[in-house]
């Protein structure tokens, strides 16, 4: 059995490592790296002291490490779209994307390879962060699963964005409205998934949460906290069932969910088949045998009848 | 090669295309005709797969076309009206990231890649960025990556649009060239005169109906010009006139100093006759001719000026 590439990742890279854009933006993504690491440094030696007291806390200087893994984060979910919205509509400004249908290549396969190239472009930007985020390592205190950890929790933020981007991206025929609803969507997910618990709170009168936790499990923003507290303390909001919930607070399956790093696990799970939902309704929207796409046509014949009328002859 | 049954495309209550029924044999050279808005676009779009038909059905050799399978996808190569570009990507990359859609290997894609760019005449631009390229080796360079994975049917919607006359002339011989290598070749386009020069059948199309269609010979027949007939005479011209007068069928359209000028509603064996009929009445004949059938005068008397 011959395993392949898939063509539309190798072609994305491609044209993405001859961009100026690229190393324009791997500049920009070391600079601010650099500027959130100083800031860090000098905060956390503010606090104590400085170096040369007697009293100063080195073990301190390992929360330079989460630091600098929420500021890539934070900029993975800021860059994944951008790299993701304008994919399918740029192809279709471009008018390549009918070539593409035309191939042998399934619509699923096409967005499956343009979210992956993306995720592999921010890989390029993790890569590039790596010297910066070693600096943590030097001090000692972390592991080496701490950096693996923190680049699947990398990969599998920008799978979401990434599909959340493509799916705009199939809906849209710009790619700055792509871009735009994108992260509508992405910060109406941050945003509403937090909706019911708050009120759940308000209707309980602060007793019980209920189950309303549920809908944080799809939330890119909890898990990275609920990931970043397992890792450097081993305990998390959702991971220290028992002490921060009782039965009465919270609902059967949240209390029951929130043992150990079980939520973790159910979170990244969670987010993935999201992920993988929003690929699906891309692939559904851009399939030419699905009827949405007479959309397309109808506005080309629209465009033809006006060209009639204006231009008789 | 290509069947087209009932096929109809509706928008609401507008109708593009209207119960269109083709068959394209294996082998044609196939010219599509029609003014804008005539339902050209949206026929090609559903054959290659690109629209879902709102009745009837399309089948390319012998794979129902809405299915759009693997299989069927292969069959058909497509050449979109514009040529659109990516950014950085070379000629010989380009060819190699199609062949790959089409799930070919890299070293069969490099060797095709090479026959035919050298077929389209652009074997020295194969480390050239392709945004770089003229509009009309762009179109040429489609061709190829459309001929890429050697499929049975090439669809080109208006290939010509755009580009300058040498440009056109050189995409002219380019069809011809596939044409008699075997391929099945459709092509939709405005410009007549060039149609009716390298194609051996044409469908005429008006709001969204397929109001003509056939081998090019008997459209060109058909077309007004086609049953007109010049007469050249150096004596007799009066006898002639006289003895043509008399036949059925025939009408003398004009008579000039020494040329007469008739509509033939006969046969050719009929003509025939008639010539012999002149030269026993001692009518001295120089020369006599079939008026070339114009097309553009058929397609304007069939879609009412429609023609941009």
């Amino acid at each position: 059995m011959r395993i392949r590439l898939n063509p539309i990742i190798k072609k994305d890279l491609q044209v993405t490592a001859r961009s100026m854009r690229l190393s324009w933006g791997l500049f920009a993504y070391e600079v601010i790296l650099t500027l959130a690491f100083l800031l860090a440094l000098a905060i956390i030696q503010a606090e104590n002291n400085s170096y040369y007291s007697s009293n100063n806390i080195y073990s301190y200087l390992i929360y330079l490490f989460p630091v600098q893994a929420a500021v890539q984060a934070f900029i993975v979910a800021l860059i994944v779209p951008i790299i993701t919205a304008p994919s399918i509509s740029g192809e279709k400004e471009r008018q390549t994307f009918d070539i593409m249908l035309t191939t042998c290549m399934s619509p699923f396969s096409i967005v499956l390879g343009k979210v992956i190239s993306a995720v592999i472009r921010i890989l390029f930007f993790v890569a590039a962060g790596m010297p910066i985020m070693a600096l943590a390592f030097v001090i000692g205190g972390l592991e080496w699963s701490s950096m693996f950890y923190f680049i699947l929790t990398v990969i599998l933020l920008s799978v979401f964005s990434g599909s959340i981007g493509i799916c705009c991206s199939a809906f849209c025929r710009r790619s700055i409205a792509a871009v735009v609803l994108s992260f509508v969507i992405y910060f109406v997910i941050y945003i509403l998934t937090f909706v019911p618990l708050i009120l759940s709170f308000l209707w309980s009168k602060g007793e019980s949460a209920g189950e309303s936790m549920l809908f944080l499990l799809i939330n890119p923003g909890v898990f990275f906290e609920e990931f970043f507290m397992q890792i450097m303390t081993g305990e998390s909001f959702f991971g220290v069932a028992g002490s921060n919930f009782n039965r009465k607070e919270v609902g059967f399956f949240t209390y029951h969910l929130s043992q150990g790093k079980t939520w973790m696990f159910l979170s990244a799970a969670c987010i993935f088949l999201l992920a993988l939902l929003f690929m699906l309704i891309a692939a559904w929207k851009v399939n030419p045998m699905h009827s949405s796409a007479k959309k397309i046509s109808r506005k080309k014949s629209t465009q033809n009848k006006m060209q009639i009328q204006n231009n008789p002859k | 090669m290509l069947y087209i049954n009932d096929l109809s495309k509706r928008y609401g209550s507008f109708t593009a295309v209207n119960h269109l029924s083709l068959h394209i044999p294996e082998g044609d050279l196939f010219g599509f005709v029609g003014p804008n808005g005539a339902g050209k676009t949206t026929t090609i779009r559903i054959v290659c797969g690109l629209l879902k038909a709102s009745s009837g059905s399309v089948q390319i050799g012998g794979i129902e076309a809405a299915v759009g399978t693997k299989e069927m996808k292969r069959l058909i190569g497509y050449v979109p009206d514009f040529f659109g570009v990516y950014d950085n990507l070379k000629v010989r990359e380009y060819m190699d990231f199609y062949g790959s859609m089409y799930g070919m290997r890299s070293r069969d894609i490099a060797k095709l890649s090479d026959d035919l760019l050298e077929l389209v005449n652009l074997s020295d631009k194969k480390e050239f960025y392709v945004d770089t390229l003229s509009r009309g080796m762009k179109q040429r360079l489609c061709v190829a990556r459309a001929l890429l994975h050697n499929p049975k049917l090439l669809i080109l919607d208006e290939p010509s649009s755009g580009l300058d006359p040498r440009a056109r002339v050189e995409m002219k011989e380019l069809l011809k060239n596939l044409h008699s290598m075997g391929k099945t070749i459709v092509i939709s386009s405005h410009i007549l005169s060039e149609l009716s020069e390298m194609c051996t059948s044409i469908g005429i199309m008006n709001q969204g109906q397929l109001i003509m269609a056939g081998r090019i010979e008997d459209i060109m027949r058909q077309a007004s010009g086609g049953k007109r007939i010049h007469i050249q005479i150096a004596s007799g011209i009066e006898t002639a006139v006289r003895l043509l007068q008399e036949q059925a069928g025939v009408i003398v359209e004009s008579v000039r100093e020494n040329e007469i000028v008739i509509t033939n509603n006969n046969t050719d064996e009929q003509m025939s006759a008639f010539i012999g009929l002149l030269i026993q009445n001692q009518v001295v004949l120089t020369g006599f001719y079939r008026e070339e059938g114009n097309l553009e005068a058929l397609f304007m008397q069939l879609t009412g000026g429609g023609l941009q």
